[in-house]
Parts: C-alpha cells; structure tokens; sequence
C-alpha cells in the first residue's frame, strides 16, 4: 500500500501517501473537535485569522511573497462539517522538486510554513492581532450571509437545518452572525489555546514523498516538538447509528426571488445492520446517482420536470438526500414521481441490471480515488475519524456484496424526514 | 505521428491528423488508472451564421443550437441514450458547449474500449425527429432558468454586453426559451452535417496508452464520409470600441459581485505566433495587480472592499478578446479606481524588477498544476488546439517573456478607454 501512518504524539498522527500521479505535493493538517454551537463560529474566526500573519510573517503579504518564490505554492484553509466532527483544514500545495526548472530544496520549506501558520501565530497583548480579528470578523459576517448566494446550496443547507434541528448537525459550519458580536481577539486566543492544546491533529503528505525524510522534518519541527501529547477529543464516526424513527414527515418552504423551485427532499435511512451503509450507497445509486437512475430517467427524462434530479447519501449521517430544481408549479407533480419512485424501490421494482450499474457507479469512484489528491488524502482521512480502517479494496468487495434483498429491505426503513422546498 | 515533449515537466503528446482530417492527440501517462478522453468540435455559440461547404448556402441558425445539438447527440435510433448506455459501464460521461467548441467526453479506470465503442458511435450517428426536439425543448428551458438564477452567469453575461456590441460573445451559449422554440432537427441536420465532419474536430485522449496501438483502435471506429471544403464562417466585423462602460443589474445577492474589465482591441489574427506571451504577459500582470501579494489587493483586503482575491482571466479567441478581473464587493467602483491607479502608476513607473521576477515563478507553477489530472490535460489540449495553440508551448516560452516585453503589453491592452464594469447589486 502507498499509505503510511505513524503516531508522532498521542492524538497527533503522520499519513503519508507515496504517489506519482501529480505533478505536485500536497502536505495537510487537519484539525478535529467535536461540533457544537458555542465553537463553530470561533472555528471560522480562527481560521480565517491565523491566515492573516504569523509571528515570522506578520502579513498576508509577507505569507504570499513567500509562496509565490516557492514557484507558486498555494496555501488555503477551510472548515467542514463531517459527521458530528468540525474539520479545520489547512493545506499546501507545491510543485514536487523534480518538476523544477532549478534545483530547489521545498518539502522543508512547505512543511516550515504550514506549521507557522497554524501553530506560531502573531500575538500581542495576550491576544490575537486586533485589526486581524475586526477585519475577520466583518468578512466572516458577510460570508455567511452569502449562503444565500447559491439557491441549490441554500435549499440544500436550509433542509439540514431543519432536518437536524436541536442536533449538532444542523449547525451551519460558518456559524452565526449573532455569535460573532461576543468574540474579541483576547478570547479568541484564549479558545485556539485550548482547542490546540487537546484537539486531534493529523498532518498528511501526499505526492513523491521519501517517508523517512518526512517523518524526520516533521518530528523535527521546533512547532511540533512543542505540542503536547493530548486524549484527542472528537467523535468517532460509528458504522452503526441510532434510530431516528420519523412520527411524521416535516414540511418546510422558504420564499425567495427565484426563477426555478429548488425542492430537497431529506430521507432517514434506519437501518442498523452491519454494512448497512454500503447497502445505502447502492440504494442511492440506483434512486439517484447519476443519468440511469429513477430520478433521473423519470423526473427528468419521463416528465421532463426538471434539468437535475438526483440524490447523494452523506454517510456519516446516514441520511439521504433527493435534490430537484423544477418548475413551481410543478411541485405536486414532481413530489408525485418521486413518491412513486421511493415506493418502487420498496416494492424492489428494480433488476439485477439496475443493481449492476449503481454497483458499477460507485466502484468507479472509488477507483478514481487516487487520481485526485486531496480526495485521496480526505478518503484516509474518514478512515481515521471511523471506527475501523478499510482500505480502497475491501470498500469495493463491500459494494460488490450488496444483493437485491438487503436493497428492498432497507428500502422499507427509509423515511421522508423532511421536505423543503425554495419557490418565489 | 509527430511528439512533440516538454523537457522540464517531463511529459509527451503524439499528434496524427488522420486521413478524413481528423486530428488525434495522445498524452501518455504511465502509472495512472485513470482515462480521460475527450472529442471536440469547433462549433460554438458564436457560430451562427456560415456557408455550408457543400453547397454554398448561407444559414442563419438560432441562438443555442450548438448546445442544443450537444444535448440531442445521446439519443440513439434504437431508442437507448448514450448517456445510460456509459454510465451502465461504470463510466463518467458528459458533454459540454462553450462559445467555440462543442466536447464530448468520458472518464473511467476499466472498460475504456467499450467507452470508446459508444462514444465514436454516438458523435458520429445523429437521430433526430420532431418529438425527440420537441421534449428538449422543456428541459433546456429549465437549464436556461437555472442560469436565470445564477447571479454569476448575469454578470459575465452583461460584461460582455459593456464590452461589445454586435459580437456573438453576447449570445448565452444555451440561447433564451424563445430562440430555441425555433430549432428543429432541419436546423440541428445542418449544423451537424458542417460542423462535425471529421476535419473540423480534435480528440485528445490522457491515460496509460501505447500511442500506436490507440490510433489503430480509433481509426477502426472511424465511420467515412466525403471529405469537405473549409467552412466559411461569418462574423460581424470587429468593432474598436466598447459598447458602454457600465451595467448594473438588481439580484438577491447577499453583497454586490463585479466584473472589471478590458476589451483587448489589438488583432489577433496577425499576431499568432506572439499570442501565448502575449497571454503569459498578461498572466503576470493581472498577478502584479491584483495577485495574492499585490498591494493594490492587501489594501482593499484590509479595508474590507475585498473578501478574497479576485478572479484574473483572460480570454480569447479570433473573434474577441479581453480581460477579466472578478470578484465580490460592497464597493465595485473603488476597485475599479484602484485598478485604474495601479495600471497608470505601473505605466508610469515600469515595473518592479523583484515583484515581476517572483510573479513569473508563481505563474510557472501554475502552469505546471494544470499537467496534475488526466482530464485537465486532455480539455487544455482540446481547447488550446481549437485555438491552433501547442499547450506545451506555455512552458517552453515562459522563459522568453521579459520585463520590457510585459511593460509593452501592459500600455497596449491595459487602455482606460476600454475599461468596463458590470455589477450585480443587492436587491
């Protein structure tokens, strides 16, 4: 196997993943705490201020003269929901060395910086630079008032919320306007002080990676060497998930100035069998992953009621959603054909042809997995945060299992949790 | 088959024009599971008015039917759509338009040949009747208000209308609900039986492949046809000056979103052999002017007139060319001041020896990343070549692009005069 992984201090791991697929080198850290109302706005903030200046480069301006003499390296961060874990994400990408037009010496360099970033970061007074955090703050405010930006993400985000209302997992993963109001940059310091003191920290490097070396710039690094041993605190993904059994299904529509209607449907899958959710990723597939499915070939191409339809499973949660962008008025009709289709699901109105092509589906993606590099990095990444390891062939061997009966059995333990529609 | 090789990132493409005319381009990547091939034709939204090489007719055709043919290429005679038919393999397949070319394409880690089987197979037989017409109809329709909706698509789209007046670049690649009303499958034989014959097409394929033995499977599922004169496309002429030097539109936008821009007036056509320094040129100029370290950006950064760096494009073609820089703001007219400001002292001024000397690096990288996936290589190749450019040749000339030459390039096509900017603003 390319992937390699070793303890560097308890709760902080080293992955490396040896490929030669890219022109580049991708080196990541990723941070994991548990995802609550009270730190997902602080989670944002901090990100977003660390960004600005470190102790050695006080200025974005400094941070980006220096990646762009590393012919361009690029740095970027972000935060993301997985599971009930709140992801800080830090990565670097740089031109691997042998792709140089001069010899020149960047995976310590790389390493060097992304460390700075996160771990060294410009303080005064016993907080986090002022102007940093104002500015931040007032960016951060128009960031998440920009959710309403994208219709279908909105739609999509908005059925989350509702769907997990009173559950860490309708929080929004940029936070909350009224949150941000509190936050000073001596309070911020005070939490990233003790988010980076227990929080669980993983650093990957992906690319032409000579383990040995890596290992030793890393355990190395003055910023490493500095950081405490620490009983990570995050949540582990489990394979198996409690029940949410659905009394009645919620329905939810917001208005807003749009040309086309953005229905989002929310489908609890509540089964608790072992593999149940590779039994749910094929019965998504053939619902609505892609041009053969239900949804698609009868939405779209039976009723002609819409130019997407389609469904994604978010596995962690077990959950399922239905997305269509329709016409208004078409609403009845279109809740009509999909009722139909999740009912022919159950009824196992579906051949073993239809199976074949869900299967076929997602063992492509799955094999196309180590053709992208941070989606290489973030599949072992969810194998970290899981409970149990599972490398990209027993997944496919997983999928391949599936029969039809398991499909039709868990088709009946689906549930409409909720429906939400955005119209004008 | 000629190779062509890029020394310093290491990699090769072969490139045969085949008998009927049609030009196949292989970039072998060894080690990689993945394949990417794509299929072109030159045939875009700005292609609405030709000659028909056979018979010399002159056809006006309505806006959108290159993406409407794209669409209605799937459907078979049998009854069975394409689409399905590669998907049911496992394979990713898609189509798109853009304003010159029409692409057909798929990407897969098995089955590649059968892929391969479909996809010659479906590009190269049409099937279109008055009923299969008619029902896309509805479906395009609702794509069409899917961009209705996108405060994005209306940006660019009233950028253009600043920057030109007659030009086909104003044209939504998908066309408006009435002008498709008018496409039937007379319209869509046409185009086809113009556009895609075998001479006026690329196919670029990216994966693990012997060269040799790819081009004899391809030419095997080569379907002949008659060969073809040239095909004589009309434009309107080129206009000097721009349309209008702003627009604003009201849209439900959290915080207002701009376009600045330039309409580059120099001719293309003559200047072929200088254009791909002319485009790094410009690369690193939008770069000194509002790059990551620019500080023209670090102020307005710290002002907060800007979030996050702006989008810097420049596109191009014989047609049109300009000059992009897009971005969010509560403030558009002050970028665009700031903009203007750092253009006149830089002007004034020449350039910062240090600045455009790491500039030039960075923008070396960044060419390098585009050789990072199968399916970027194979579109960059696709659509360079529609473009009669080698995507080598970035690489190889980055070196010849000197300070005095970038100076040069940023009087004549950084001009106040054709300066534009779009806005949409919060409702």
């Amino acid at each position: 196997m390319n992937y390699h992984k070793q303890e560097i201090k308890e709760g902080i791991n080293l992955h490396t993943i040896d490929t030669r697929n890219f022109k580049t080198n991708l080196y990541a850290v990723f941070i994991a705490t548990p995802l609550k109302r009270e730190n997902v706005t602080l989670d944002a903030l901090l990100t977003a201020v660390l960004r600005r200046g470190t102790k050695n480069m006080t200025s974005q301006e400094m941070i980006s003269q220096k990646l762009e003499e590393m012919y361009g390296a690029s740095f970027d961060c972000g935060i993301e929901k997985t599971g009930d874990n709140h992801i800080i994400k830090f990565y670097l990408e740089a031109i691997s060395e042998e792709f140089l037009p001069e010899k020149e010496e960047l995976a310590q360099k790389c390493l060097d910086i992304l460390f700075e970033i996160i771990f060294n970061p410009l303080i005064e007074n016993d907080g986090f630079k002022k102007e940093y955090v104002e500015g931040e703050k007032q960016n951060l405010k128009q960031i998440i008032e920009a959710k309403i930006d994208n219709k279908a993400r909105y739609a999509l985000d908005r059925c989350i919320e509702e769907m997990f209302k009173n559950e860490s997992y309708g929080l929004y993963k940029y936070g909350y306007v009224e949150d941000l109001n509190t936050i000073t940059e001596k309070s911020l310091y005070e939490y990233y002080k003790q988010l980076i003191a227990g929080c669980k920290i993983d650093i990957f490097c992906s690319g032409i990676v000579e383990n040995n070396k890596i290992e030793d710039l890393v355990k190395t690094n003055d910023k490493i060497e500095k950081l405490s041993a620490r009983k990570a605190q995050y949540v582990v993904n489990n394979e198996k998930t409690e029940k949410v059994e659905v009394e009645e299904t919620k329905t939810v529509e917001d208005h807003m100035q749009v040309n086309q209607g953005k229905l989002v449907i929310g489908l609890s899958v509540n089964s608790q069998k072992e593999n149940a959710r590779y039994t749910a990723s094929v019965y998504n597939a053939i619902l609505g992953g892609g041009a053969n499915s239900k949804l698609f070939q009868n939405v779209r191409e039976k009723e002609g009621l819409a130019y997407t339809a389609g469904a994604n499973y978010v596995r962690q949660k077990n959950t399922i959603f239905v997305r269509c962008g329709i016409e208004i008025e078409n609403y009845e009709k279109a809740m009509k054909t999909i009722k139909e289709q999740l009912e022919d699901m159950q009824k196992g109105n579906f051949d073993e042809k239809d199976i074949e092509n869900a299967k076929n589906l997602i063992i492509e993606s799955v094999k196309s997995i180590p053709s992208e590099q941070d989606t290489e990095i973030t599949y072992y990444y969810g194998q970290e945060l899981s409970d149990r390891f599972m490398t990209l062939e027993e997944y496919i061997k997983n999928i391949e299992n599936q029969s039809k009966e398991e499909i039709v059995d868990l088709a009946n333990k689906v549930q409409m949790n909720t429906i939400y529609f955005l119209r004008d | 088959m000629k190779l062509i090789e890029s020394l310093n990132i290491k990699e090769k493409a072969y490139i045969e024009k085949l008998e009927n005319g049609l030009t196949v381009i292989i970039v072998p990547k060894q080690n990689t599971s993945k394949k990417y091939i794509i299929w072109g034709t030159h045939f875009g939204s700005l292609d609405n008015r030709f000659m028909m090489p056979k018979t010399g007719e002159e056809v006006f055709i309505p806006d959108g039917v290159a993406h409407f043919l794209e669409h209605k290429m799937f459907e078979q005679e049998n009854g069975t759509n394409s689409l399905d038919t590669l998907m049911a393999l496992g394979i990713d397949a898609n189509a798109y338009t853009t304003n010159d070319h029409t692409a057909y394409l798929f990407e897969c880690t098995n089955h590649f040949y059968e892929g391969l089987d479909e996809l010659m197979d479906y590009v190269q037989h049409p099937y279109f009747t008055d009923e299969n017409v008619e029902k896309e109809k509805g479906i395009i329709g609702q794509e069409i208000k899917m961009y209705d909706d996108d405060p994005g698509w209306q940006l660019y789209m009233n950028a253009m209308d600043c920057m030109y007046q007659k030009n086909p670049i104003k044209i939504d690649i998908a066309g408006t609900v009435e002008s498709i009303s008018e496409i039937t499958p007379d319209v869509l034989y046409k185009c086809y039986n113009t556009f895609y014959h075998p001479s006026n097409m690329v196919m670029v394929v990216c994966g693990d492949f012997v060269p040799e033995k790819l081009i004899e499977e391809i030419k095997k599922r080569i379907v002949k046809k008659e060969s073809q004169g040239e095909i004589k496309r009309i434009y309107p002429e080129k206009e000097t000056n721009i349309n209008k030097p702003y627009k604003e539109v009201e849209m439900e936008v959290s915080s207002p979103i701009f376009i600045v821009g330039y309409k580059d007036t120099e001719n293309l056509k003559e200047n072929r052999e200088q254009i791909i320094k002319k485009h790094i040129a410009i690369e690193i100029l939008l770069n000194m002017i509002m790059g990551k370290s620019s500080k023209p950006y670090q102020e307005l950064y710290e002002s907060g007139d800007l979030l996050a760096q702006p989008d810097l494009d420049y596109e191009f073609s014989d047609e049109y060319a300009h000059i992009l820089i897009s971005g969010q703001s509560k403030n558009p007219q002050k970028i665009q001041e700031k903009i203007k400001e750092t253009v006149k002292k830089y002007v004034e001024n020449g350039l910062d020896e240090d600045h455009f000397n790491r500039i030039k690096k960075k923008i070396y990288g960044d060419y390098v990343v585009e050789y990072n996936s199968v399916g970027d290589i194979a579109r960059m190749f696709l659509s360079d070549k529609i473009k009669q450019i080698n995507s080598f040749d970035y690489i190889e000339e980055y070196n010849e692009v000197t300070k005095e030459y970038t100076e040069q390039i940023l009087k004549n096509v950084f001009k106040e005069e054709n300066m534009i900017l779009s806005v949409v603003k919060c409702k």
